[in-house]
């Protein structure tokens, strides 16, 4: 296996170009949404909305400001698949079509999706979709092609500031610990790491400098595994399946005993008369 | 300040975003809170249309609390010179300077300036008029401009005389205070006094300030004023040809910056020299020298610069004794830039027009524009697509509505494919005056071809049309050298299209070469006088100094990134220089102001200039160096001059010359405004704006009732101006798909407005409809005790395309900077309405 | 705001809501047969032989349910083989993977007990009827009816395994669908005996009972596991009056007190049962249309 590689981005110094959404879609040849012709949404910039199976990349805006402006800002966040190192995507498929990697990454294997559609409910960030053109579920894939021709991935290589760094896993949680330091020492105390250690699904290969907490940049703050609630409920189904069997076996028995005792009576009250 | 850098420059912006990783401060002022204001330190809200009085705030504030930079200010710029007694300023005129008056009949203007009075006070009284006969009488162009020198002016470098420009700018901008900086541009005072300290606290020997400006500051009456007045703060603090200072202007279009060098303007020939004009005193061409060259300064040198420039014309045809075909160069008579020729269009003054990579049905008051293309018997569009321009005869608003009907419409169209960048080869020249070659990726598709082609093919086809003609009116094209073709067997083999020009023959001529051996010049130092040389334009010569060896070619960073002025990646005008009059990087003995802003200066042991760029100063001249009386050129400087294209080597805080607008900016509202001036009631505008008369372009009056809000114009990064480039393509039509209207929360809740309602937008010319975009961003300003609202439109729609929306450009109104005759979109009044 | 708001929407809609509600039945139906046939009498058989009746139709429907849904149904059987190695596709931490296998041995067991009871009743050759009599059948209602309950339940563990709200929220609904496909199967067994007065019935009514009783139960468990933060926006609509009004209401609390007081008359039970198939579907709706609520 190569070295984990993946994507540090520093929302600090993102200007929501856009320019890797549409980097990622010109190197995947994605289609624009309806041609092109879409309806303006009204939120801010954003008019691409989300991450979809043809949307592998999304720009966020967020617009923060206090009624009177004497406070304002204007948040601006690439979002992409995490590459999680326990991918909750890659661990409910049923077909073996999301893979990992050498370079760590998870890829879905579009000619192997059958498209059930498991791993969209199971991924934590809402990343994954169906392609309405392959319908197959679709996201990011880290580029594997270029990466494996040596390339950066197209988004990483066409963004401007370098809000989105492309490397080894290693170097970036580097470059990330010392561009944080950096913003606290100017005073920038919201600024916070996401994903960059095991704390999250073992840790995000596409990790992120935030200026807010991760759900005002629509993140949950505590991502899980679905696997985790497979054990106790199925435990809890189990049991019920047991008590269920019991309760018919009470039933059953309780049935043969009554019908027992009616004919043991029938036979009473028969013998009875005849003596009598 | 005036650009909108993120979202229009985004690939410039890494820069920024690298700065401000170096824990460099940065501040936006523009009124509407943009993606450069999210990445900003400090955000600074302001009215459109008031930079110069914010700026001028500044300057006040600066000269007030003694932030200017004394030493650089006393040596570097013309604070200490004294000015003519005659001079009045606006603070006597009530807004207008001496010298204004009355504009000749049929002019665009109102009024222009007489610029006598500005002069500087010479040691002796001085006579240019007669000077100007004496010099005709010399035999050489040098010996001419040697008696064109004036008498040294007067100075007092303790600053105090009163007529110093140091004391006459103090004076102009005394009541710009911060409490008159709120009142007009509704800027807070406490924000304006923390830009004021951050600024001066980061200008310096140690440190530096840099302005960004584009459209924002230009799009006015007083655009170049407004730049004017950023350049005289700069210089009070030191911030000019040092490292990390300047006014850095981002041009827009691509290798628009190239398109200036080697102008497509119609008003320069090249390297920023004036064309030839009836209206001026160019009769021949020792009346062209005699008016365009400054005897002191680097200027001097024009005469070489000129006859060269005629020599790449006329080649051989060029002799001394016809004056190097200075007669049949075309000569202006007046106004040729875009606004007016639509107007004279529309008056049906023009019977055709060829329009390359051009938008002009949905530019500056775009309905007036397209009635003007109308009255066309011919129209050329050459572009990627099927622009608004070359399809406004079916597509129009006025067709699509019935009020016009194709059939009536009598322009015939041609519609020519164009090439793509990348599938031609040549050079571009960015903002940092840097250009660099691009190679050709592939062959165009179909009938496409490149505009040098085109070019190239018409001036052949042209050339042949008129061999044959006996008019002495068509001599200057017989004689046109067009020597562009490919040398016979060395045309490219690896493609389709045939007929293209040899670019380097192109860059070989630009470069220039000796006239005799054809040997390709390596400085501009070698241009003559005397027809040997050959130019076509001198800030580029050097750039293929020889065969095989096209500087612009180059592409060695230097090594991790230091020192970083990368000499050696691309080629900078002039001479490879990153930065301009960078000897005022070294204090006036030629040492480095600080150890932290070193960048050239005085090697004593070497004896010449050294450092981390190309020396904007003569090599070897010691800074000790004495002016030489009576002398031209650089000759006339001491060693302590750094602005080597003054006249005087210094920086001009208050500007005699060059300008068409006064000699000191001043604060002036837009030709639509809300508000009366507050700082010269009596004088509203720009008395020398200019305007153009028609029924489909009048103006509000001052402070309109029927339209009190304030609306600006601009870009978004997901689309490229007139949208032909972006909303034809899928992927960035759905990025911004629809044309909207920002407005803030209060002024939708006033109207009754929800987000993505549909609005009606009223200027005194028409209405639009677009859907509203309610946000935090934009805010109501507080102007004199009243509150202002403000809106802002993209403008990039049209009726072609994927998406289509109205054309915000039929709002605005023809009225132009008297410099440049730039528009004034950044700045108009409106109403807005709820579409029911 | 709660983790599982951030998820994207499977878009599992009304092909599953079917599956769900068919695969209960079945599942259910399976298992009550296989109780009555292990433990029964003989006389039970007509009842247990409905139930597979019931199954083996109700698990083809499931598959072909569940295909439908699958946007490349022509590569279903990827759920089962690896399309590149053609080794088995099985992950025993993916309930759907498990649940796919699973569906597989109900549809081979059902299928088992189906021919069977046909044999039964001679409509197939009487020596089919090993299938459900004696050794071999003891084994096809054994395994049949443990995939019985499996695919009763697994569809809510399923909904659990996942990162979506409400679903991913609780580990209850696992037990809930179990019940209620327990309880829906023998709704619809009452639903097609009741004329035949079927000695069983009795105890199917009374079984019936109380899991309905047990299904109230793991309802409000379930609710009261999930938390506000939860319930408010995906239950504290149109969703939460049809779950209360079409599940509680309707589909537990009347057919429970119609097992008690006849108030129906003639049609007191068959409009009970009616009534709990009714709710069973209701829940299933509920269920898997309110997380797209959030
Ligand atoms: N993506 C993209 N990039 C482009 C272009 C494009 O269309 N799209 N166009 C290119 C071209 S041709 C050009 S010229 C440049 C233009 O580049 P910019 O000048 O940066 O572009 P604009 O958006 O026109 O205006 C800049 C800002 O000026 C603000 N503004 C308006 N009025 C005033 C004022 O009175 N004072 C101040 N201080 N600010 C004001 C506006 O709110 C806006 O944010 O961009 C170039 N780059
Ligand atoms: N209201 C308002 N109006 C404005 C402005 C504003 O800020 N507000 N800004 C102004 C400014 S700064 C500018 S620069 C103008 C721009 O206005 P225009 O120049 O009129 O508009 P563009 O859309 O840039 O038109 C350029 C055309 O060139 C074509 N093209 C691209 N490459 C080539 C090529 O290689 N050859 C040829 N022949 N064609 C090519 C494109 O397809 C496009 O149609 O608009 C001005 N108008
Ligand atoms: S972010 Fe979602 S799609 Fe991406 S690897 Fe993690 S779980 Fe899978
Ligand atoms: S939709 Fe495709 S990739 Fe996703 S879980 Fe199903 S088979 Fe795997
Ligand atoms: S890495 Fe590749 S696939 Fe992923 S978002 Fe970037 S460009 Fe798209
Ligand atoms: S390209 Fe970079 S700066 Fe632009 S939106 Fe994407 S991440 Fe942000
Ligand atoms: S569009 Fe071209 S010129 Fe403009 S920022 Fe992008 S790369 Fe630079
Ligand atoms: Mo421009």
């Amino acid at each position: 296996m190569a070295e984990p590689m993946g994507f540090f981005t520093d929302t600090s110094v993102c200007i929501g170009c856009k320019a890797c959404e549409v980097a990622c879609k010109a190197w995947n040849q994605l289609p624009a949404r309806n041609g092109g012709k879409v309806p303006l949404t009204g939120q801010s910039y954003d008019n691409t909305v989300e991450l979809s199976g043809i949307q592998w990349r999304h720009v966020k805006f967020i617009e923060q400001f206090s009624p009177d402006r004497s406070s304002g800002r204007w948040l601006m966040m690439s979002d992409v698949c995490k590459h999680c190192v326990q991918a909750g995507c890659l661990e409910v498929c049923p077909t073996g079509a999301i893979i990992r990697t050498e370079f760590d990454t998870v890829v879905i294997q579009s000619d192997v999706c059958n498209g059930c559609r498991a791993c969209i409910a199971a991924c934590p960030f809402g990343v994954i979709d169906i392609n309405p053109e392959t319908n197959t579920a679709m996201k990011c894939t880290l580029c594997y092609d270029r990466m494996q021709a040596g390339m950066v991935p197209a988004c990483a290589q066409a963004c401007p500031t370098h809000s989105i760094q492309f490397g080894p896993i290693s170097e970036l949680r580097q470059h990330a610990e010392a561009r944080l330091a950096q913003l606290q020492a100017q005073g920038v105390s919201q600024a916070r790491l996401y994903g960059h250690d095991e704390s999250i699904l073992g840790g995000l290969n596409s990790f992120y400098l935030l200026l807010d907490e991760p759900e005002v940049y629509g993140l949950p703050s505590n991502p899980q595994l679905p696997s985790r609630n497979v054990a106790p409920s199925a435990g809890l189904s189990a049991a019920g399946a047991v008590a269920l069997g019991v309760l018919g076996l009470v039933g059953l028995r309780k049935q043969r005993m009554d019908k027992l005792a009616a004919e043991a009576r029938e036979q009473q009250e028969g013998d009875g008369s005849h003596a009598g | 300040m005036g650009s909108n850098m993120a979202e229009n420059h985004p690939v410039a912006f890494r820069w920024v975003a690298q700065a401000k990783l170096n824990g460099t401060t940065l501040i936006h002022v523009d009124p509407r809170f943009t993606r450069t204001s999210a990445m900003a330190d400090l955000y600074v809200p302001m009215r459109s249309g008031t930079d110069i009085a914010f700026l001028g705030g500044l300057i006040r504030y600066v000269i007030e609390h003694e932030k200017y930079f004394k030493d650089y200010v006393v040596n570097y710029t013309n604070a200490a010179t004294i000015i003519n007694d005659k001079f009045q300023d606006t603070e006597d005129l009530e807004g207008v300077f001496s010298g204004l008056k009355e504009a000749p009949q049929g002019s665009d203007q109102k009024y222009i300036y007489d610029n006598a009075t500005w002069q500087y006070k010479r040691v002796q009284p001085w006579d240019a008029a007669k000077a100007r006969e004496e010099a005709k009488k010399a035999a050489t162009f040098a010996e001419m401009i040697q008696k064109m020198v004036p008498p040294a002016a007067e100075k007092d470098p303790t600053l105090q005389h009163p007529r110093s420009v140091f004391q006459l700018v103090r004076r102009h901008f005394s009541r710009y205070t911060p409490e008159l900086v709120e009142r007009i541009t509704g800027c807070p005072q406490d924000v304006f006094l923390k830009v004021a300290e951050t600024v001066t606290a980061n200008s310096g020997p140690e440190r530096t300030t840099t302005f960004v400006y584009a459209m924002g500051w230009t799009q006015h009456t007083y655009g170049v004023q407004t730049i004017g007045t950023t350049a005289l703060l700069q210089l009070l603090l030191g911030n000019m040809g040092r490292p990390g200072g300047g006014i850095l202007a981002l041009r827009g279009h691509a290798t628009i910056q190239g398109s200036t060098d080697v102008p497509t303007l119609y008003h320069s020939i090249q390297g920023y020299m004036a064309h030839p004009d009836a209206r001026k005193a160019h009769d021949t061409l020792t009346d062209y020298i005699l008016t365009e060259t400054r005897p002191t300064g680097y200027w001097a040198n024009l005469p070489k610069f000129m006859v060269s420039y005629l020599k790449s014309m006329y080649g051989d045809a060029a002799t001394p004794e016809n004056d190097f075909g200075y007669d049949w160069h075309p000569k202006i008579a007046g106004d040729y830039s875009h606004m007016p020729t639509m107007i004279a269009m529309a008056k049906g003054e023009v019977k055709g027009a060829l329009i390359f990579g051009q938008n002009p049905a949905t530019s500056i008051n775009a309905a007036l524009q397209r009635r003007a293309l109308m009255q066309l018997d011919w129209l050329v569009v050459k572009d990627n697509f099927e622009t608004e321009t070359a399809s406004f005869w079916y597509a129009s608003p006025e067709v699509k509505s019935g009020q016009l009907k194709p059939e009536d419409i009598k322009t015939e169209v041609f519609l020519f494919p164009s090439a793509q960048v990348g599938e031609v080869e040549g050079t571009f020249t960015n903002t940092q005056r840097l250009i660099q070659f691009h190679e050709k990726a592939a062959d165009p598709p179909g009938d496409c071809r490149s505009d040098a082609w085109f070019t190239h093919q018409l001036a052949l086809r042209l050339k042949k049309l008129y061999a044959d003609s006996t008019l002495p009116r068509d001599e200057g094209i017989k004689n046109l050298l067009w020597d562009f073709d490919y040398e016979p067997g060395t045309y490219p083999t690896d493609t389709r299209i045939q007929g293209e020009p040899d670019v380097l023959k192109i860059i070989r001529e630009i470069n220039g070469y000796q006239t005799g051996s054809k040997e390709l010049l390596k400085s501009f130092g070698e241009l003559k006088d005397d027809g040997s040389t050959t130019c076509a334009s001198w800030i580029y010569c050097g750039i293929y100094p020889e065969k095989g060896k096209l500087l612009a070619r180059s592409r060695e960073p230097d090594p991790d990134n230091k020192p970083g002025t990368n000499l050696h990646w691309g080629y900078a005008w002039p001479a490879n220089r990153r930065i301009l009059y960078n000897r005022a990087s070294a204090d006036p003995d030629g040492n480095p102001w600080s150890e932290r802003k070193k960048f050239i200066w005085w090697d004593a042991a070497q004896k010449k200039w050294v450092g981390y760029d190309v020396p904007d100063f003569a090599a070897t001249k010691a800074p000790d160096t004495p002016a030489k009386p009576g002398a031209t050129g650089l000759d006339a400087h001491d060693g302590k001059s750094p602005f080597i294209m003054m006249a005087d080597g210094k920086g001009w805080l208050f500007v005699p010359v060059g300008l068409a607008d006064g000699p000191l900016p001043t604060h002036y509202e837009p030709m639509e405004s809300p508000v009366v001036n507050l700082l010269y009631p009596k004088q509203q505008h720009n008395p020398i704006a200019k305007y153009w008369q028609h029924e489909e372009n009048q103006l509000a009056v001052v402070a309109d009732p029927n339209f009190p809000i304030v609306l600006t114009t601009y870009r978004l990064t997901e689309h490229h101006l007139a949208g032909a480039m972006t909303r034809w393509l899928p992927w960035l039509a759905e990025l911004q798909p629809e044309l909207f209207i920002e407005m803030s929360p209060e002024l939708a809740q006033e109207k009754g407005i929800k987000n993505l309602d549909l609005v009606r937008i009223t200027t005194k010319r028409r209405s639009i409809v677009a859907k509203a975009l309610v946000t935090p961003r934009l805010r109501p300003l507080m102007i004199d005790g009243k509150v202002v609202h403000q809106v802002g439109m993209p403008w990039h729609w049209g009726y072609m395309g994927i998406v289509t929306g109205d054309i915000v450009n039929d709002l605005t109104a023809m009225v132009g900077d008297p410099n440049v005759s730039i528009h004034e979109s950044k700045a108009l009044c409106c109403n807005v309405e709820r579409l029911q | 705001m709660p983790d599982s708001f951030f998820t994207a929407s499977p878009e599992w809609r009304w092909w599953i809501v079917f599956y769900f509600f068919v695969g209960g039945i079945a599942g259910g139906a399976f298992a009550i047969a296989a109780l009555l046939r292990l433990f029964g009498r003989e006389v039970d058989r007509p009842l247990s032989r409905l139930g597979y009746y019931i199954a083996f139709p109700g698990s083809i429907i499931s598959g072909i349910l569940l295909i439908a849904d699958l946007k490349r149904p022509e590569r279903f059987w990827h759920m089962l083989i690896q399309s590149e190695t053609f080794a088995p596709a099985f992950k025993w931490w993916s309930p759907i993977s498990v649940g796919s296998w699973g569906l597989l041995l109900f549809g081979l067991f059902s299928f088992l007990a189906f021919v069977g009871g046909l044999a039964e009743v001679g409509i197939l050759p009487r020596g089919l009827q090993a299938l459900v009599q004696g050794g071999l059948g003891a084994v096809v209602n054994v395994l049949g009816g443990i995939s019985g309950f499996f695919l009763a339940g697994y569809t809510g563990v399923l909904l659990s395994t996942t990162n979506r709200p409400l679903w991913s929220d609780t580990v209850w609904l696992g037990l809930l669908f179990l019940l209620s496909g327990f309880s829906t199967g023998a709704a619809l067994l009452i639903l097609l005996s009741w004329r035949q007065n079927l000695p069983a019935l009795a105890w199917l009514k009374e079984l019936d009972t109380w899991v309905l009783g047990l299904e109230l139960v793991v309802l409000i468990v379930l609710l009261a596991t999930v938390g506000m933060a939860v319930l408010r926006p995906v239950l504290f609509n149109a969703w939460g009056v049809l779950l209360v009004l079409g599940v509680v209401l309707v589909g537990i609390l009347v057919p429970g007190l119609l097992h008690y007081r006849p108030l129906l008359g003639r049609l007191t039970v068959p409009g009970a049962a009616l009534l709990v198939l009714v709710g069973g579907f209701v829940l299933r709706v509920v269920m898997l249309l309110s997380s797209e609520a959030a």
